[in-house]
């Protein structure tokens, strides 16, 4: 579905991005870990159309997304839920669940859209009780509920979400990757992008370990939860107290 | 596993993500590698497709040797679960580890061969390979359990008792060599007993090239199917390649091993279908990458695709050799480790000897006519034999082999 190769992205003499290749099958849940500064973010602007000086190929479906606006990067399929969530606080919930079907509805599928509305709310029941309150006084985790919904709105073939659990407590944290797995069992294709790695390699179908701007590791997730480099550095076993014996 | 049912696109695509990432921690982790990528002014970063490993040097068994014995791990040695030795070239040994996310990988590529081969959870498989492929038994071992066959692990045991648990166990796989399958075959009908009292379905043999020939032989004495399987020590592991029931040549695991095939002269990559050596670049491996390595091995591509279906690349493996090694009981043999060896053992500066594989007792044997020289030659003939007999032994247990050295006045 997606095909990334010896993608290079850059700012300026930074490279952030150092050739770059990885994919997304249709139906899988992929995940994408890695530190602070490892490209990630950049990676994902790079398939919306957010970035647009790149070297190499993004292939969709197909179709090349060089040189693709944003809109026409949705248009295409991909949904974005960005970090940080980004929903349009001024606005009620049910107003920022239809601004992500923005798209179908110019095309005058209000049924759809009705449709589509309906089963998010069932999706996300808390939604639905707070469907006309404003987007901004909803807590951490409804925000990001409403962000994956908007984005659902568009009827994606790919969903990417970036850093899905930042900011949220523990329990949220849990509740949000619940959904992401009932999407992912419902047939959604999706790119996870997370430095929770635990919580990512659990649901995930395959993974990649970006490092620095490049791809050091990839594998299943079964093979990634027992490798030892990416215990040490993302799922918090620390490095030291291992060396030295005292864990 | 999944990837048997990918697109020829989606597994290219695969196969250069693995090769990145191998590539990338292979500079970062070992300084042999690095050092090669700088020599050869290519970073792992520009590499942009499968083809363009051709312009990374090649390595061989001699590197093992120099970086004996850890040198080539591109992990801590405290992430390693498993330490594989195989007899090398020269005076060192080859060492080969693993770590736990390797073992998952091995554990489903032997399933993978297994399953080829028709084997089942209602299976029950016995493992009976020679000492020096021990390493290959625990890979089968732990491949068959993924599979969920009932698994009876590789043990030293007389022909009589393994003809004896193949019976009474009901043992439906064997997983051997030719020479042992042989030697069971001829014990079986020196004993008179008839193949029909065995629930043998399947002989998977391992080790060396077997001619067609060699193969209706057993099956036609055995009633048994038989399956090749292609491994080596060093990558580690033991079903790189396999047949399945179409039985039209070998498939690889290309999409954890990257195959080319090479002239050995030129070392340029030779066309599709013709012959030349088998070279691999592992491409999962964390614990110990290969890159561009030199089997030795004579084999080439074949370019029909196979009934199966499958996308993996099918290959002949020929029983030629590219380099100075011998197979015997499916054990590499180095001449060059031989002979020094000899040269330590009798304090000869230039051992002459001719070697030879030659079958004694149903078993195959190490057979060197080695030149006597002034150097070597005493009065006492006692002496020379004890010391041909010590020389034998201790040789035998480097190499995995037995061994018969024979005095010889006549130049060779």
């Amino acid at each position: 579905m997606l095909r990334i190769k010896n993608l290079r992205c850059s700012y300026g003499s930074i490279m952030a991005v150092q050739g770059v290749s990885l994919s997304v099958r249709q139906g899988e849940l992929i995940s994408i870990i890695g530190a602070n500064g490892s490209g990630k973010s950049t990676l994902l602007l790079a398939i919306s159309g957010l970035l647009t000086t790149w070297d190499g190929e993004i292939i969709f479906q197909d179709q090349s997304l060089k040189g693709m606006s944003p809109p026409q990067i949705v248009k295409q399929g991909i949904s974005m839920v960005p970090e940080g969530r980004q929903i349009f606080s001024p606005l009620s919930v049910i107003d920022n669940l239809k601004m992500g079907a923005y798209t179908i509805y110019r095309k005058g599928l209000k049924d759809q859209v009705q449709n589509d509305l309906d089963m998010i709310m069932d999706m996300f029941p808390i939604l639905k009780e707070r469907a006309t309150q404003l987007a901004g006084t909803l807590s951490g985790g409804e925000q990001q509920m409403l962000a994956i919904g908007r984005a659902l709105m568009a009827r994606p073939r790919l969903l990417v979400l970036d850093e899905p659990s930042m900011g949220l407590a523990p329990k949220i944290v849990e509740m949000i990757f619940e959904t992401i797995q009932t999407l992912r069992q419902d047939g959604v294709t999706i790119l996870l992008v997370e430095q929770n790695a635990r919580a990512a390699l659990k649901i995930a179908d395959r993974a990649y370990v970006l490092e620095t701007g490049k791809m050091v590791l990839q594998g299943s997730a079964e093979e990634l939860l027992v490798d030892d480099d990416v215990k040490r550095a993302y799922l918090g076993r620390d490095y030291k107290n291992f060396y030295d014996g005292r864990e | 596993m999944q990837p048997l049912n990918l697109t020829i696109e989606d597994k290219n695509q695969l196969k250069l993500e693995r090769l990145q990432s191998t590539l990338n921690r292979a500079y970062k982790n070992v300084p042999f590698h690095r050092n090669r990528f700088i020599e050869s002014n290519l970073m792992p970063e520009n590499l942009l497709s499968l083809d363009q490993i051709e312009r990374l040097p090649l390595m061989d068994r001699s590197h093992l040797g120099i970086h004996y014995p850890y040198g080539l791990f591109a992990v801590p040695l405290r992430d390693i679960v498993r330490i594989h030795t195989a007899p090398g070239t020269g005076t060192n040994p080859s060492i080969s580890g693993y770590t736990k996310a390797d073992l998952i990988i091995w554990q489903k590529l032997v399933a993978r061969s297994l399953e080829a081969a028709g084997v089942t959870s209602m299976d029950i498989l016995q493992i009976n390979l020679p000492p020096a492929l021990a390493n290959w038994g625990r890979d089968y071992k732990d491949g068959a359990e993924n599979v969920g066959a009932s698994v009876i692990p590789n043990s030293l045991l007389s022909l009589e008792k393994t003809l004896m648990v193949l019976r009474d166990y009901k043992t439906t796989t064997l997983v051997t060599t030719l020479v042992f399958a042989e030697q069971l075959m001829e014990c079986m009908f020196k004993s008179e007993r008839n193949p029909n009292e065995f629930n043998l379905k399947r002989v998977i043999l391992v080790g060396e090239p077997v001619s067609l020939d060699q193969i209706k032989n057993l099956q036609e004495h055995l009633h048994i199917d038989v399956w090749l399987n292609y491994g080596l020590s060093e990558i580690p592991g033991p079903a790189i390649g396999f047949e399945c029931l179409h039985h039209c040549g070998m498939h690889i695991n290309d999409d954890h091993i990257l195959p080319e095939i090479i002239d050995p002269v030129t070392k340029k990559r030779v066309e599709l279908g013709k012959a030349g050596e088998l070279v691999l670049t592992t491409l999962s491996a964390r614990a110990f990458p290969l890159i561009r390595f030199r089997t030795g091995d004579m084999a080439r591509f074949l370019k029909e695709p196979c009934k199966c279906g499958s996308s993996l690349i099918s290959m002949e493996w020929l029983p030629e050799r590219a380099d100075n090694m011998m197979i015997i009981s499916g054990i590499k043999i180095s001449r060059e480790q031989v002979k020094l060896y000899l040269k330590d053992a009798l304090g000869v500066s230039e051992p002459l000897c001719q070697m030879e594989k030659i079958r004694h007792g149903g078993n195959e044997i190490l057979a060197i006519a080695l030149v006597i020289d002034d150097s070597l030659f005493s009065d006492e003939i006692k002496n020379l034999e004890k010391l041909m007999i010590n020389t034998s032994e201790k040789l035998a247990e480097l190499i995995g082999v037995p061994v018969k050295i024979t005095l010889t006045e006549q130049h060779l």
